[in-house]
């Protein structure tokens, strides 16, 4: 107990005015305008596919494109809400990456089941899934950064939506610029690797997020 | 905490005591020693000082607190726990070949029985229980009131004292 009363006093003697953190929600804005900013510079360099404007004539595609905003977005204000001990208080807000990212699996089996006769997957494959990392690495290293200057106390959930929110700024990077329309190629090589480094994230989190 | 975050030390001080006179009945459900609790408590002061800049002070304190503190707390057990199983890893290997030792070699429990009554008394009650009433870990941590870890840790002890002893 002195050992506490001792440690109280060091304490108090350390403390000097602090700024508070902003408020999530202004932080995940932050986020956002800086990844909006990222991925247009991406597009920008590399362009869009030819047929962008005719393809969002079509229901599944801007579906598609709408869910991967979506998670995005909900990924965003999550990773601000898990960099606080206490999630700011709005935990239900946390979980809003599953349900985009249910609605994203919901858009791929819609557009499986319509993509009759397949479209005919294109000879790369890998080399998507290497374009999308490459693309997310700046994201992923930023994120980890930015959210180490706070204190989460949910590690490996909080290093899972920062992958995902990487890996979102990549896919949507690479479904506005790649002229693919395979179904099949879609899920192998762009969205099954989202989720594994979504999952490759829980560890990642664990081992960097500590405080 | 608003106060404090303006600098306000005397406040601050104040503010670390009252979170320990809340956090303490929680520790203490949880944790088995004093000696544990006030370690724990110590952690979790520093990690809310660390946090401070987390809270604004427009929401509940409580919450906020108990977040750190169950971090915190969970952070201990983990370490504790997979300290335990690390011992229980090493018992592992040793009890693996310690039956066929004493079984093979001239050395029974009753020709070491004197060397196990130079132990410490703990030791020497539970190997006692063990080797010559035949007992399973389990069975003696529940008699002497210990928990079987700690039973196997203070097995571990003894074996490692008794061939110290034996190999002089």
């Amino acid at each position: 107990m002195a050992d506490i009363n001792k440690l109280i006093g060091e304490l108090a003697q350390e403390v000097i005015t602090v700024k508070p953190a902003p408020h999530p929600f202004i932080l995940s804005t932050k986020w956002m305008a800086g990844a909006a900013a990222y991925l247009a510079l991406a597009l920008l360099i590399s362009g869009t596919r030819a047929d962008l404007m005719a393809k969002f004539q079509e229901p599944l595609f801007a579906l598609e494109v709408a869910a991967l905003l979506g998670l995005f977005v909900a990924t965003s204000i999550s990773a601000a809400l898990l960099s606080y001990p206490d999630m700011h208080q709005m935990r239900h807000v946390a979980y809003t990456p599953f349900a985009t990212l249910a609605l994203l699996v919901l858009v791929m089996l819609l557009a499986w089941r319509a993509d009759v006769p397949p479209v005919p997957s294109p000879i790369h494959g890998f080399q998507c899934t290497i374009e999308l990392t490459l693309l997310s690495l700046l994201p992923i290293a930023w994120m980890f950064y930015a959210m180490r200057k706070f204190a989460s106390t949910h590690l490996r959930w909080a290093g899972s939506i920062a992958l995902l929110f990487a890996f979102s700024i990549g896919a949507l990077w690479l479904r506005l610029a790649e002229q693919t329309d395979s179904t099949m190629h879609l899920i192998q090589w762009h969205y099954l690797p989202v989720i594994a480094f979504g999952i490759a994230g829980l560890w990642l989190g664990k081992t960097l997020l500590k405080w | 905490m608003t106060q404090s975050l303006a600098g306000d030390q005397r406040t601050y001080a104040e503010l670390l005591q009252a979170t320990t006179r809340l956090l303490r009945p929680y520790l203490s459900r949880r944790l088995n020693s004093a000696t544990e609790v006030d370690d724990v408590m110590q952690e979790i002061l520093i990690s809310v000082h660390k946090a401070r800049h987390t809270y604004d002070g427009k929401r509940p304190y409580k919450p906020w607190v108990f977040a750190i503190a169950k971090f915190r707390l969970h952070d201990h057990l983990r370490a504790h726990y997979a300290d335990q199983l690390h011992h229980a890893d090493d018992l592992a290997e040793i009890e693996e070949f310690l039956p066929d030792h004493v079984t093979e070699s001239a050395l029974s429990y009753e020709s070491i029985s004197a060397e196990v009554e130079k132990l410490p008394e703990k030791q020497a009650t539970i190997l006692r229980m063990m080797h010559q009433d035949g007992y399973t870990a389990k069975e003696v941590a529940e008699k002497i009131g210990m928990n079987e870890s700690a039973v196997k840790v203070a097995a571990h002890r003894a074996y490692k004292i008794l061939r110290q002893k034996l190999e002089e």
